[in-house]
């Protein structure tokens, strides 16, 4: 059986408390979880039900320009401005007075994600833990999706599809590990909302993806749908194809090649389809295609929960399909978090680190903190379920 | 799986079908019957037929779901035609087949296993193995000729899309000897392209791992070496052909690892 409580909280409190640091793409996020200690922890495969209280969960965005995407240095560079600020803000707001003694662990993410940006908030977890003596975890920023979602969601053990900017997956736990039962075989889907979104050069903020999201929604003709290449492979699903087509026919409509049948009318040269036409298609194509890979993961280990994580899992129309599968199918159930969580914190690397601590597995050998931009969600040892 | 569905399908067999549901997958229902759709009753006595459908999808837009339907049943009932007539291959037998409405009625293989394993598909028949003896020779054996069934199906340049161990059914040859059926040809195509053979190879390969896992390099092993044998039988040519294949598998298989993953 698994054991929660194997380290104790420092000081003998009788909770544990935990900072995390995220930093692996353009959000800079830091937040504080408290875990009490609870006696059925001490026997039991419990790591979804945690009781965790969200002390702090703050976030700023490097937003870029319409029509520009962020380049690693200049992230870096915001992150390294950001990082003491949001530290220093987030305790006040958990109200820790001294961190030295009040805090049990610090967490940072140690990868996936851009090597500069990982490095900056690495190098800020280093110093505060020197600095306070704290013990440190590195935490795959996947994994924090997960564990994050399960304890907001109280989903026991779901297939996860975890869509963002870099990452698409279908997970399911087996055997230890968070095993990637299918995956983009190219781009991630929120790489192909933020490339098109840089191409009709709407603007980055609050993301582009809801600013596509938005767009779709004001399509008017929604029983006509402009026919995209829908690319499933088994379990696997490919977007730069996708992508390399919409891109194509948004600059013919943006140039007025009326040669395009497909956008204007051949005989009058009449106008046909609009920008928010082209986002409507690409947003139920590219959907229906993770809905459907999703659904074959769940047909395939029996499982009947899913829970969607990631920046795209906040989009409502994803929600919504999915929702729709689960109700055709026995006993479905779909999880989804809100903006807070799903959209990148450091709340779920707090959460995850937490998790990995009270199996005892933190380290104060900075030799061990090293970033890893390549991280795969499956190398990560799950001790903390069965 | 939800009342519609089954008075749905009931309304379109009509009440001289009776049929009985026995699996939901990822995207099809499948039923049996014991009804031929066109030959008299007298022959078709005492014989079992599947008849599988493909429901609407309410979550995708109405026009993708038309035309996946029609395509995939199409191509489906297509490929298993062809595929039927390759000397060594094994697949179901096509005997009927709607495509706009999404049906198709082909023959019933397999049996369940014996001590409540299951239905015997390849993943049953594993695990069954699994906590006593994952390396039995039987299991060797039926693998190797599943990687031959694989190798056969490509070398006569055709894919299948969608290789897991629940798409690989097992038909009791005698007390300890097992033919293994390939079956669910609902993302399968025709291609002469390595770019596909590799990328099925792959979705295989990751299938029997995260299934299998403790036994998965064991595994991958007999199957390769079934699959390759195909190819070697065929001369120089097989070799070459064989080599572009595993050169392709190799990196789609790097392609998976080494993408980027940031967010």
């Amino acid at each position: 059986m698994v054991n929660l409580n194997t380290v104790l909280p420092r000081n003998g409190r009788n909770y544990y408390l935990a900072l995390g640091l995220e930093g692996s793409a353009n959000k800079l996020g830091v937040g504080i979880v408290k875990h009490p200690v609870l006696p059925e922890h001490e026997d039991g495969d419990l790591s979804f039900k945690c009781e965790s209280e969200i002390m702090a969960n703050i976030r700023d965005t490097y937003v870029t320009p319409p029509g520009e995407g962020f380049l690693p240095r200049d992230t870096a560079r915001h992150h390294r401005n950001w990082c003491v600020r949001l530290i220093k803000r987030a305790l006040q707001e958990a109200g820790v007075k001294d961190p030295s003694r009040d805090l049990d662990v610090i967490c940072f993410t140690r990868g996936p994600g851009m090597g500069a940006p990982l490095h900056s908030v690495a190098i800020a977890a280093r110093t505060i833990s020197l600095l306070w003596g704290i013990p440190l975890v590195g935490v795959n920023h996947c994994v924090g999706h997960i564990e994050m979602g399960r304890e907001i969601t109280g989903a026991a053990n779901p297939v996860v599809l975890y869509v963002s900017g870099g990452n698409t997956q279908v997970i399911a736990y087996s055997e230890k590990r968070y095993r990637i039962f299918g995956e983009t075989l190219d781009i991630a889907i929120g790489n192909c909302l933020d490339r098109f979104a840089r191409t009709l050069r709407i603007p980055n903020s609050p993301s582009p993806g809801y600013n596509i999201e938005q767009l779709a929604k004001k399509c008017s003709d929604k029983e006509r749908l402009v026919e995209l290449p829908y690319t499933v492979k088994g379990m696997d699903l490919s977007m730069s194809g996708i992508l390399a087509y919409i891109e194509t026919l948004a600059k013919d409509l943006f140039r007025g090649n009326k040669k395009n049948k497909i956008l204007f009318d051949p005989k009058t040269g009449e106008q046909k389809v609009t920008v928010d036409d082209l986002c409507f298609a690409l947003q139920e194509n590219m959907f229906a295609m993770l809905v459907e890979i999703t659904e074959r993961a769940m047909a395939h280990v029996n499982s009947n929960q899913v829970l969607v994580v990631g920046g795209v899992g906040c989009n409502e129309r994803l929600q919504e399909m999915m929702g729709q599968m689960c109700g055709d199918r026995a006993l479905g159930q779909v999880h989804a978090t809100d903006e807070r969580f799903c959209i990148d914190n450091g709340v779920m690397i707090a959460q995850a680190g937490l998790l990995e601590y009270r199996m005892g597995q933190a380290t104060t050998d900075l030799n061990e903190t090293v970033v890893t931009q390549k991280f795969r969600t499956d190398e990560v040892y799950v001790g903390w379920r069965e | 799986m939800s009342e519609e569905i089954v008075s749905r399908v009931s309304n379109y067999l009509t009440p001289q079908v009776p049929f009985k549901a026995i699996a939901q997958g990822a995207e099809a229902v499948v039923f049996t019957t014991n009804v031929h759709p066109y030959l008299p009753a007298k022959d078709s006595n005492n014989k079992t037929y599947v008849i599988k459908y493909r429901p609407p999808k309410r979550y995708r837009h109405p026009s993708i779901d038309r035309s996946l339907t029609k395509h995939r049943t199409l191509s489906e009932s297509r490929l298993l035609a062809k595929l039927f007539l390759i000397p060594g291959l094994k697949v179901p037998q096509l005997i009927a087949c709607d495509a706009y409405n999404g049906y198709i009625w082909i023959e019933f293989l397999g049996e369940d296993l014996p001590n409540d394993a299951g239905f015997s598909n390849l993943k049953n028949f594993l695990w069954m193995f699994a906590p006593s003896d994952p390396y039995d020779p039987i299991v060797k054996e039926t693998l190797i000729k599943v990687g031959e069934q694989i190798g056969l199906l490509h070398w006569n340049d055709y894919c299948h899309g969608d290789l897991t161990s629940s798409n690989i059914v097992l038909v009791r040859e005698g007390p300890e000897s097992w033919q293994p059926y390939l079956i669910d040809f609902g993302l399968g195509s025709t291609s002469n392209m390595v770019e596909d053979k590799g990328v099925d190879l792959y979705v295989l390969e990751r299938a029997i791992v995260s299934t299998h896992s403790l036994f998965a390099d064991t595994y991958k092993e007999w199957l390769m070496h079934g699959f390759c044998q195909v190819y070697k039988n065929n001369g120089a040519e097989g070799e070459k052909k064989l080599k572009e294949v595993l050169n392709r598998f190799q990196e789609v298989r790097m392609r998976g690892r080494k993408r980027s993953m940031i967010g």
